[in-house]
């Protein structure tokens, strides 16, 4: 041991407190993973897979419903068209895409230190998406409000392990459907400065999430940057349809991403086995990549996946079963071989409440997107009832995973420190490491330390009143929104914005559609 | 915080504080585990002619007071609290032979194992360790300890607390050997006997006759000044 060092002072209780409020890991905008992907098809499984999309693409085809910019452009460029039906000749689709597509993109935020790489080896958790209904404990499931848009918004701008702030985090059905998006990309920009997700629900609405973007980000910058990543589901199977492709199109004319998700119930949306439904996202997702590329070449575009399996029984999705996780595995190897990023995953699950079933389900999804190698992981955190429901509680709890989820992928320190060595030296046989100098130097650090779960004695639980995890979160996120202050907005900005926003209220009348 | 650190707190000099500040600033030391600092400040209040036993209370046992509940609290960690419990035996090394001087008592003594058959050992030496940070004189006998072993120990340093471990289902029963011996030699009410571990629990405690079962290390140190106190004042 080289001699002693005074240790110095730190300010005592008071500062520790403080310290310890603010958490030990530094913020990192996103994950850089140091683990292998973990496969389970080898070459030859991967390449059927691909021979067979093709077959797919070139003898089935894939319809282009209502929009024949779709067909002029496939045309053009030398696929067959049969009335809305495109065939791609085998290899067209994954040539466009290799020859066009990025293999990895920046995703600006409007805090520089939040933005996102999307692609290689970065994983960004993402919250979920799309739910009509949040549940709390204290009010239980009840219809999503814009008052819930902004919390859940919030919640995720406070959680050190959610990279980004997601898109539609819960449907604010207490404001017009033709208005809405302005709300919510409103409150993304205010509430928030991690990246966001923009409105793809008419090509209207992709043009006003683009004119707010350009208010922030300043008007040319968007030439030159992507500041919107935008959800783009197909029609499985092997459809698109004008609105998914009206809002593709706007973004991509405007050097946005786009993520081509085939949403896939597996039994009813695709066929009933692992292998034909691989095939077929994959047949989809080369023909809506393709088309983005021809829209616009260098538009990052993401290879998505969203898979559920239904239950043969009673027709209802199932979440956290073996074979989705298989779909997804595969898929991810499929992107890698195509060379662009890969969506998919999250903590999903059918459960209605946060309990066992929730928990289980969603471990079961969230470790095998991570080990699966997705590289933009909605669906996160706060996923229920198989997307219908956006909770609280479960927004907390799978917060938590995600956390344990970066620590996960980032490998194994073999660094002369982590080796420990010093420590053997020290302390022997026998002894314990609790007081060892290389424990005091690196404890703060070395374990993820939960913030949710409980691991004190039986009687410590007790005394504290025998909280379950859920009865946990729910303090945890109350006391969040209690805390939180938003992030500074230049009022200039913020002033254009809301102007923005009243003068096209103001141009067309509420609607429901 | 580094910065912070050098800026403001590097330069101060105990010998100039008051009574009051040094009293306030020796429970930060503590609290940061420094020893030097806390066996510096003992001997200044011990120069300014405050009585061993003053010291002790008022600045050494407040502090640890304090690093305790944020044990217990999840606010500092167990090398810190190992940090705070050496910072702690430094001032107590000097106060120690000044107590025996006077006649006052430490906190207290204990005498602590883990039961025969058990080699398990991290458990009982946090307890050990927390104790020693409330001002109590441990007596570790280690592990795998017979009847005898304990016996030995008590007879040899006349403990108020006698402290027995165990992780392992088939060794806890034999913390009731040890208590039923003291029973039929008459010796059970001169000690107070607390029993820890994990497998254990309150309605376990009771069964095998001890006065307290403790939940974990900070409990057990808090449990032990307690009635330390308590039966030294019922006896006064």
């Amino acid at each position: 041991m080289s001699e002693k060092k005074r240790r110095s002072r730190s300010g005592g209780r008071r500062k520790k407190r403080a310290a310890r409020e603010q958490g030990t890991r530094k913020y990192r905008p996103y994950i850089e993973r140091n683990i292998p992907y973990f496969e389970i098809l080898n070459e030859e499984g991967l390449a059927l897979i691909e021979k067979n999309a093709d077959i797919l693409l070139e003898e089935i085809g894939v319809e282009f419903r209502d929009f024949p910019k779709a067909l002029d452009l496939f045309k053009n460029a030398g696929a067959d068209i049969d009335g809305e039906c495109v065939h791609f000749p085998p290899g067209f689709c994954r040539e466009i895409i290799q020859s066009n597509a990025p293999s990895e993109y920046t995703q600006h935020a409007r805090n520089p230190a939040n933005n996102v790489i999307i692609g290689g080896r970065r994983t960004v958790l993402v919250p979920a998406y799309g739910s009509p209904f949040v549940r709390d404990l204290d009010k239980g499931r009840r219809y999503a409000t814009i008052e819930d848009f902004r919390n859940f918004v919030k919640l995720a701008y406070m959680s050190p392990n959610l990279h980004h702030s997601g898109g539609t985090i819960c449907e604010p059905v207490d404001v017009p459907v033709n208005k809405r998006h302005f709300d919510m990309i409103y409150s993304h920009i205010k509430y928030s400065d991690k990246p966001f997700m923009g409105s793809v629900t008419h090509p209207k609405r992709a043009e006003d999430t683009v004119s707010m973007a350009k208010l922030v980000f300043g008007e040319t910058f968007l030439e030159e940057n992507t500041v919107l990543t935008s959800l783009i589901n197909a029609n499985s199977p092997l459809t698109f349809d004008d609105t998914m492709l009206g809002a593709a199109t706007v973004y991509a004319e405007n050097n946005q991403a786009t993520m081509i998700s085939p949403f896939i119930l597996a039994g009813a949306m695709s066929p009933v086995t692992i292998a034909g439904t691989v095939t077929q996202i994959l047949a989809e997702a080369l023909a809506g990549m393709a088309y983005i590329q021809l829209v616009k070449s260098g538009a990052p575009v993401i290879f998505g996946t969203f898979a559920s399996a239904v239950s043969m029984q009673s027709g209802a999705p199932t979440f956290g079963t073996p074979e989705p996780g298989h779909v997804m595995t595969i898929v991810g190897a499929l992107a890698r071989r195509l060379g662009v990023p890969f969506r998919s995953g999250g903590g999903l699950c059918a459960s209605k409440i946060p309990d066992a079933q929730a928990a289980y389900e969603s471990a079961n999804t969230l470790q095998a997107s991570a080990l699966a190698g997705v590289n933009f992981m909605l669906h996160t955190a706060g996923w229920l009832e198989g997307g219908l429901s956006m909770g609280y509680e479960k927004f907390i709890m799978d917060a938590d995973q995600a956390g344990m989820l970066a620590v996960m992928l980032e490998g194994v320190d073999l660094s002369e420190n982590a080796q420990a060595m010093d420590a053997f030296r020290e302390i022997g046989p026998g002894g314990h490491f609790l007081g060892a100098s290389h424990t005091q130097a690196n404890f703060e650090s070395a374990f993820y330390r939960s913030e949710l779960a409980d691991n004190n004695s039986f009687e410590q639980w007790e005394e504290e009143g025998s909280f379950d995890c859920a009865m946990r979160a729910n303090l945890k996120w109350k006391e969040m929104l209690k805390e939180y202050e938003a992030p500074k907005l230049d009022p200039a900005i913020d002033e254009a914005l809301l102007e923005f926003i009243a003068k096209r209220k103001s141009e067309f009348e509420d609607r429901d559609y | 915080m580094s910065d912070w650190n050098e800026e403001n707190e590097e330069d101060i000099i105990l010998a100039d504080l008051s009574d009051e500040e040094l009293v306030e600033q020796m429970a930060d030391d503590l609290y940061d585990g420094l020893k030097e600092e806390i066996e510096e400040g003992t001997n200044i209040l011990l120069s300014r002619d405050w009585s061993p036993e003053k010291v002790l209370n008022e600045a050494l046992v407040a502090g640890m007071t304090i690093v305790g509940i944020d044990f217990r609290d999840g606010i500092l960690f167990v090398p810190e609290v190992l940090m705070a419990a050496n910072a702690m035996k430094g001032g107590m090394a000097i106060l120690k032979p000044l107590l025996a001087e006077t006649g006052a008592k430490p906190v207290g003594t204990m005498v602590i194992g883990t039961v025969k058959g058990d080699i398990h050992d991290i458990g009982k030496n946090l307890v050990g360790m927390m104790l020693e940070g409330a001002g109590f004189e441990v007596f570790d006998i280690g592990i795998n300890s017979s009847v005898e072993d304990f016996f030995a120990a008590m007879e040899k340093h006349k403990p108020d607390v006698l402290g027995m471990s165990a992780l392992l289902t088939t060794t806890m029963p034999y913390m009731k050997v040890v208590i039923d011996e003291m029973v039929k030699r008459g010796i059970r009410d001169d000690y107070i006997v607390l029993v820890g571990g994990a497998p254990l629990n309150e309605e376990f405690g009771a069964y095998v006759g001890a006065d307290r079962y403790c939940r974990d290390s900070a409990e057990a140190a808090a449990v032990a000044v307690a009635m330390v106190t308590e039966r030294r004042q019922s006896s006064a």
